[in-house]
């Protein structure tokens, strides 16, 4: 599998050793050290994936991932020296996908981005059909959110992927073992925080009022589920 | 435990020094109310008796020398054959507390049958009869009651004329008043000790106070301080050094979490670095020449213990500097320590044999409260212990304890190392009682003497009991220790039925599974309560979903 990834790193040594390891893994690597010169490369050149340190010189890597996210619905996956933090949060809710940590291997990295363009690419024979919910009709099989009057509903790939997978089974209860499973691929020990976060992000472009969601319900204690 | 800043002393302290302060200076306030009162009591009762007993004599003085002054007119005008003293006497004024005696010409009379001459005193009657006036107070009978005699001499009819008077009266009032001076005393002594007590109990509040910030100090509340009162002169010096103190140690502790968590944090940039050449190099082994290959391995293999060791000693800086986040979620217990089981034996390599998993009766529909990705920490890193000292795990257990049990709350692990880590926080199983989870092996067990310091960071177990080349970091029971009591739990070793070692993790139950919706347990119902759930890793309670994630295998 191949593509073109962005690296966003300001250790020179650290980003020609990434290159070396995602190029090996036959990645098409590009590396920037700030934010703005991502930015710069970013719109020169389609990316398939960017990476982005989130201890960056200038603009840091919440500011560049929200800078990125404006532009475009690019999966995003952010380099945290820390998962027990809230800088894990803080990212994903500047609109990331997923996150590694330092040291990271890189064939975990790999696997992270190969789950990710996985996901990039539309939906597959699991398709749910469509579905309308509310004000809302879901396309699955056209990679289409969209208002009954034809408005089209902007989200990044993991939160349409994630929608898909809860409307493939509307009322039932999907536990975020299981939406980490489908969506990101992760075993049972993957950071639920990925599941609520990207929940949450939803609720702001499907719920009329995201605080008091009548669509994405949370089961306490148990995951979330789809109420058309 | 010996203070080692106490001076040695030979053979016991003097009896003062063993009381407390609060008893020495409730002992001063009973002596110093013993001492007033009885001093004031003193002087009280001997100025009163004084004072009365001098009244006294001058009122029975002034009594005699009238009667004796009437008895010498009455004497010198009558006949003195005719005259009888006797019937003289009892005319005679006296009071009904007194008796009257004569001695005219030689012989003695008396108005009374209780007196005679010879019963007044004879140094009185001699000075009497020598021609002077007297006074003598004295004690007389059995009864030692107390009396005065006044004796008048009357020189022109040569009589001498005496007068006694009885005491006995003014003797009760002053035995009374001595009573309740003793009884004031008493009662002053009495409250002179509830004074002192009350004013050592106040003045040794400050101390209780100092006392209690120090716990709080020693047991991680590192923000503790004590509250300075302005008004009080005497305790701000006190306030003040020991919050300098504190503010001190707090400042070099916390220093020292900071210093830790930057060594490891700046090791992590070159470890980036490191592993991922390492893995370009890896993916071209097959290319390389013998001797570079074996190299290649060495330098894996201890990259990725370097790598572990400074994940674990970050995480270790990250407790101590009390800047964790744990994020507890409701899982069930079962699916939980398989899932972790999976995982732990995954990383241990696929040599590992992988340990029997044994649920216990009524543990299948129990969830507790965990942070997974610390849990999967704890459960790899004991599995990792007992791989790399006990020959390897050969039974997780999973067993459920009542609310209410007894003789659990022993905390055998409890870690030496002053910051009570292993210990948690005491959550007795709140209703739903606890869960515990042990991990046997099959090596040659923990000394009981070494089962406080397991959980010791860098403790190793003895080195003739150790398996492979020590790739654990030293802190790994150190992190179970850690995790556990993050998640409210409680670790303890003891000793396997198989005379290997086993760590039982305790955690307190948070529901049960009852209103299961049946998504999570459909196959769990179809095994009988104890059996042995072992296998290939991919457990038959495998969740519904399980659709070969393609992206999991790394």
């Amino acid at each position: 599998m191949s593509g073109r990834i962005l690296v966003v790193e300001d250790d020179e040594r650290i980003r020609s050793s990434m290159r070396l390891a995602l190029e090996g893994e036959g990645y098409d690597v590009h590396d920037a050290a700030s934010g703005e010169e991502a930015l710069d490369l970013f719109a020169d050149a389609p990316t398939d994936v960017a990476l982005i340190d989130l201890m960056l010189p200038g603009m840091d890597g919440f500011e560049c991932c929200r800078a990125l996210r404006r532009q475009s619905a690019v999966p995003i996956i952010i380099v945290t020296a820390r998962a027990d933090t809230h800088d894990v949060v803080a990212g994903l809710e500047a609109g990331a996908d997923d996150y590694v940590t330092k040291p990271f291997v890189a064939k975990e990295l790999a696997a992270r981005i190969r789950a990710l363009l996985r996901r990039a690419r539309p939906p597959e024979e699991d398709d749910p059909g469509a579905l309308t919910f509310g004000t809302l009709q879901l396309l699955p099989e056209q990679g289409v959110l969209r208002h009954l009057d034809g408005e089209e509903v902007h989200c990044t790939r993991t939160e349409f992927r994630l929608l898909c997978e809860l409307a493939a089974s509307p009322n039932k209860v999907l536990s975020r073992e299981q939406l980490l499973d489908r969506v990101w691929g992760y075993d049972y020990f993957g950071d639920g925080r990925l599941v609520d976060v990207h929940i949450r992000r939803l609720r702001t472009k499907v719920e009329p009022d995201p605080t008091l969601p009548r669509h994405i319900l949370t089961v306490r204690g148990m995951g979330y589920k789809l109420v058309p | 435990m010996a203070d080692p800043t106490a001076v040695p002393t030979a053979g016991r302290p003097p009896f003062w020094r063993r009381l407390g302060i609060g008893a020495r200076i409730t002992s001063i306030f009973v002596l110093g109310a013993l001492a007033l009162s009885f001093s004031m009591g003193g002087l009280s009762y001997f100025t009163t008796r004084h004072f009365l007993v001098a009244e006294r004599v001058s009122a029975a003085q002034h009594q005699a020398f009238a009667n004796a002054t009437l008895l010498r007119s009455t004497l010198s005008t009558i006949n003195k054959q005719s005259a009888n003293p006797s019937n003289l006497l009892a005319s005679l004024d006296a009071g009904s507390n007194s008796h009257s005696a004569l001695i005219y010409n030689g012989k003695p009379y008396s108005s009374s049958l209780s007196l005679s001459a010879s019963s007044i005193p004879i140094g009185l009657r001699d000075a009497v009869l020598g021609g002077s006036a007297a006074t003598q107070t004295y004690r007389e009978g059995a009864q030692s009651l107390p009396q005065i005699a006044v004796g008048v001499p009357i020189p022109s009819v040569h009589a001498a004329y005496f007068e006694v008077f009885s005491l006995s009266d003014l003797d009760h009032t002053l035995r009374v008043l001595g009573l309740a001076l003793i009884a004031a005393g008493i009662v002053t002594t009495l409250l002179g000790a509830a004074l002192g007590r009350f004013a050592s109990d106040r003045s040794l509040r400050p101390l209780a106070g100092v006392s209690r910030a120090a716990v709080a100090i020693a047991g991680g509340q590192l923000d503790t301080r004590l509250k300075s009162d302005p008004a009080d002169s005497d305790l701000v010096g006190l306030t003040t050094s020991f919050n300098a103190m504190v503010d001190e140690l707090q400042v070099r502790i916390e220093r020292e979490a900071r210093f830790n968590s930057d060594v490891s944090h700046e090791l992590r940039s070159p470890l980036t670095t490191l592993s991922a050449s390492l893995e370009v190099l890896e993916a071209d082994h097959d290319t390389l020449p013998p001797r570079a290959q074996s190299a290649l391995q060495l330098l894996g293999e201890d990259l990725r213990r370097f790598q572990r060791m400074v994940g674990d000693l970050l995480e270790m800086s990250r407790a101590d500097a009390g800047s964790v986040d744990v994020f507890l979620q409701e899982v069930n217990v079962c699916e939980l320590v398989q899932r972790a089981v999976d995982a732990g034996m995954r990383s241990l390599g696929e040599e590992a044999a992988r340990p029997r998993v044994v649920l216990g009766e009524g543990v299948r529909s129990l969830r507790v409260d965990v942070d997974k990705r610390r849990f999967e920490r704890v459960m790899a890193n004991l599995l990792e212990n007992a791989a790399n000292y006990g020959g390897g795990a050969t039974v997780v257990s999973v067993t459920a304890l009542a609310a209410g049990h007894g003789g659990v709350g022993v905390v055998d692990g409890a870690a030496g190392n002053g910051d009570g880590t292993a210990a948690g926080a005491d959550h007795a199983g709140p209703g739903l009682g606890e869960v515990e989870i042990g991990v046997e092996d099959d090596g040659p067990g923990i000394d009981p003497l070494e089962r406080s310091k397991v959980f010791e960071r860098f403790f190793r177990g003895p080195v003739s009991g150790r398996r492979g080349t020590g790739t654990g970091s030293g802190l790994g029971l150190a992190l179970v220790a850690e995790h556990v009591s993050l998640m409210h739990g409680r670790v303890r070793v003891e000793d396997a039925p198989s005379g290997g070692a086993r760590i039982v993790i305790a955690i307190p139950v948070a529901t049960t599974d009852d209103a299961s919706d049946g998504t999570d347990e459909s196959n769990a119902s179809d095994e009988s309560d104890g059996s042995d759930t072992s296998g290939a890793p991919d457990a038959p309670d495998a969740p519904v979903g399980s659709d070969a994630p393609d992206g999991s295998e790394w």
